[in-house]
């Protein structure tokens, strides 16, 4: 029985080949088609899967996006340095872009008065990459003989790039001399600041463990962001964590947006796709009634022809999508470039999803050809004349 | 060659038939009606094993009506038709495409061979849907129609002659109760003609079921006997 099966798929295959070939005109049109509709589902699926990715990475190139301060009930309006690292460490590693706790105070300098800010670098250069501080900017952890100066200030107090500043805290007990080994513009407040090590900072203000606020730069999409707060805020009461909303909602609108527009493309490219499948399949099944008729007199029935044409269709289906998987990943490229320049990169989902649908869209082509095809009389069909 | 001969030794036959073999087509009141045309009024015929019947009549008697419901192609209006013992003319189709691949062997006016297959896969087509292709098997088939050389040409290859004897062995393939063809000579000219007649006599001798519409008298009296028709009728 199953080498009866097997030999009668292998007949059954040199039939449709056959078949196919001697149309080939039509059979290209209509892998084409097919082709055309799986690369744009292709694409669109990837940039679709890929997009809010993409989108938040744009995003956070504008900074930090989660706030954690004190909570109203903390006397000092201060909160641990430990709960921060804790906090850090809450945030699943592939969610969290950069994080840095800051620790304000006022120092004297040489000329005057001024804002210093304790920092992690790295966390602070992760959450602003759009500082460029001339000089640039300090690399090792527990530095503190460097500091970074707000254009402002660095102004103010005539300082430079390799200059020498001395620091003293309010009460004059401590005194350090720092190096400035880099300037930043930032346009915000940071402009009149200065920043150092937390270390140091900590030496400096005497204020132990504590630090006033904390920015961290989270991976966080729609209500992820305020579930996140939520999950901080019940976990560690001593804090009141808040999403920085004013871009990623109006980030949300335009990427539901985008999300919805891509889908009603791919809508419309794969109704056209089936109309035009369908259309060609018809042709064919008109094309071939005399053989239809043939093989029914021969003792074919409904299933036996229904198989067949099946078959031929899953045959052109798969080899168009087969093409739309290059062409789609191309395409999806050139949007990746053109909207986000960006590569968009392949999710393996992506291709089983692209074929299951073109599969779908093929065989509801070929359902009114097939009906017809069944329809056929042989009977009127065989008269010839 | 005597005609008169072969006529008698024929009509011979016939009376052995009537008295030795089981019929393998019976019809009774075989009716079928297109509109207010009645292209079969009444038709009760009976075709024994081994038989070889012409069925004759003018343009438009309705022979190829009757030949399209021997071959459960079509449906009466009324009456009943049993093939082989069984009643099929209130089978469903389904039913009656596995009677056609099972018991019938068509031969047609125009051949209808599949024009992208070559000679062998279009005797290998009806076992196909029979059971399962056997080349080696098509290809005995092919040889015993004496076209064995002709096995991978296209149908546009070949002669009218040659097709019509693809067509003759794809209907002889699944050993079919009976054979049924149709004008098998009306599109071929008379050299080729004769080659069929020829064969379908040799089918004939080996002992095969055969029923062929002809309007060719000649033909007509190579049979063991003639069943006419008229306006639908069977005449005489
Ligand atoms: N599908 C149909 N619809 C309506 N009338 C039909 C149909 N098929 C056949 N007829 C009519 O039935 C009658 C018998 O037709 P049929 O084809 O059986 O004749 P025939 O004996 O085979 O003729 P010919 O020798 O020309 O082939 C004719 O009058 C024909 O017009
Ligand atoms: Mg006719």
């Amino acid at each position: 029985m199953a080498v009866n099966s097997k030999l009668r798929s292998a007949f059954l295959w040199r039939m449709l080949v056959k078949a196919l070939t001697v149309r080939k005109g039509r059979a290209a049109i209509a892998v084409a088609s097919i082709m055309v509709g799986a690369a744009v589902v292709f694409a669109l699926t990837s940039l679709y899967l890929d997009i809010s990715r993409k989108m938040s990475e744009e995003l956070r190139a504008y900074g930090a996006n989660f706030f954690v301060g004190p909570a109203a009930s903390s006397p000092d309006r201060r909160f641990d340095l430990a709960a921060y690292r804790r906090i850090v460490a809450s945030v699943p590693e592939e969610k969290l872009a950069g994080a840095s706790p800051f620790l304000y105070g006022v120092v004297r300098l040489d000329l005057g008065n001024a804002v210093l800010a304790g920092v992690d670098f790295t966390g602070l250069k992760a959450i602003s990459p759009y500082w460029q501080p001339e000089g640039g900017w300090i690399t090792v952890d527990f530095d503190e003989r460097n500091c970074i100066v707000g254009r402002g200030l660095a102004d103010k107090m005539e300082l430079t790039v390799g200059k020498t500043v001395t620091v003293f805290n309010r009460d004059k007990t401590f005194r350090t001399e720092l190096r400035v080994k880099g300037i930043v513009e930032t346009g915000e407040a940071a402009d009149e600041q200065m920043f150092v090590n937390m270390s140091l900072a900590k030496k400096i203000f005497g204020t132990g463990g504590r630090i006033d606020l904390a920015m961290l730069s989270v991976v966080a999409e729609g209500t992820e962001a305020d579930a996140l707060a939520a999950r901080i805020n019940t976990q560690f009461p001593e804090v009141e964590a808040k999403p920085i909303r004013k871009i990623s909602q109006s980030d949300g609108r335009i990427l539901d947006k985008i999300e919805g527009f891509m889908a009603l493309v791919a809508a419309i490219i794969l109704v056209i796709t089936t109309l035009c499948v369908n259309a060609i399949l018809s042709a064919m099944v008109v094309e071939r009634t005399p053989e239809i008729g043939l093989q029914k007199a021969l003792g074919a029935d409904d299933r036996a022809i229904v198989l067949q044409f099946l078959a031929e269709t899953v045959l052109i289906c798969l080899v168009g999508v087969a093409l739309g998987l290059v062409v789609g990943f191309a395409l999806a490229q050139v949007l990746g470039q053109t909207v986000f320049s960006a590569w968009v990169s392949l999710r393996p989902l992506v291709v089983p999803l692209t074929v299951g649908i073109s599969l779908v869209a093929a065989i509801a082509a070929a359902v009114i050809p097939i009906r017809s095809a069944i329809g056929v009389v042989p009977a009127r069909v065989l008269k010839g004349e | 060659m005597d005609k008169r001969i072969d006529f008698d030794t024929a009509a011979m036959f016939a009376s052995d038939y009537s008295r030795t073999s089981k019929p393998v087509i019976e019809t009774d009141g075989l009716t079928k009606q297109f509109g207010t045309v009645a292209a079969l009024d009444d038709v009760d015929i009976c075709i024994r094993e081994g038989e070889f019947v012409a069925i004759m009549g003018p343009s438009g008697s309705g022979k190829t009506t009757l030949l399209n419901i021997l071959s459960c192609l079509d449906t009466p209006s009324a009456g009943t038709y049993r093939l082989d013992g069984l009643d099929v003319s209130t089978l469903t189709e389904p039913e009656r495409a596995v009677i056609r691949r099972e018991k019938i062997g068509l031969v047609f006016q125009q051949f209808h061979l599949i024009p992208y297959l070559t000679a062998l896969e279009n005797v290998m087509l009806a076992q196909h849907y029979h059971s399962v292709a056997d080349a080696d098997e098509a290809m005995e088939i092919l040889q015993s129609v004496g076209l064995s050389a002709r096995a991978s040409h296209l149908p546009s290859q070949l002669s009218g002659g040659e097709q019509q004897r693809v067509c003759i062995a794809r209907a002889l393939v699944n050993e079919p109760a009976i054979i049924l063809a149709d004008e098998p000579t009306g599109n071929l000219d008379e050299e080729n003609e004769k080659l069929i007649i020829e064969l379908l006599q040799r089918l004939h001798e080996d002992g095969r079921t055969i029923a062929l519409v002809t309007h060719n008298p000649e033909m007509g009296a190579l049979a063991d006997r003639t069943i006419r028709l008229r306006h639908g009728k069977l005449d005489g």
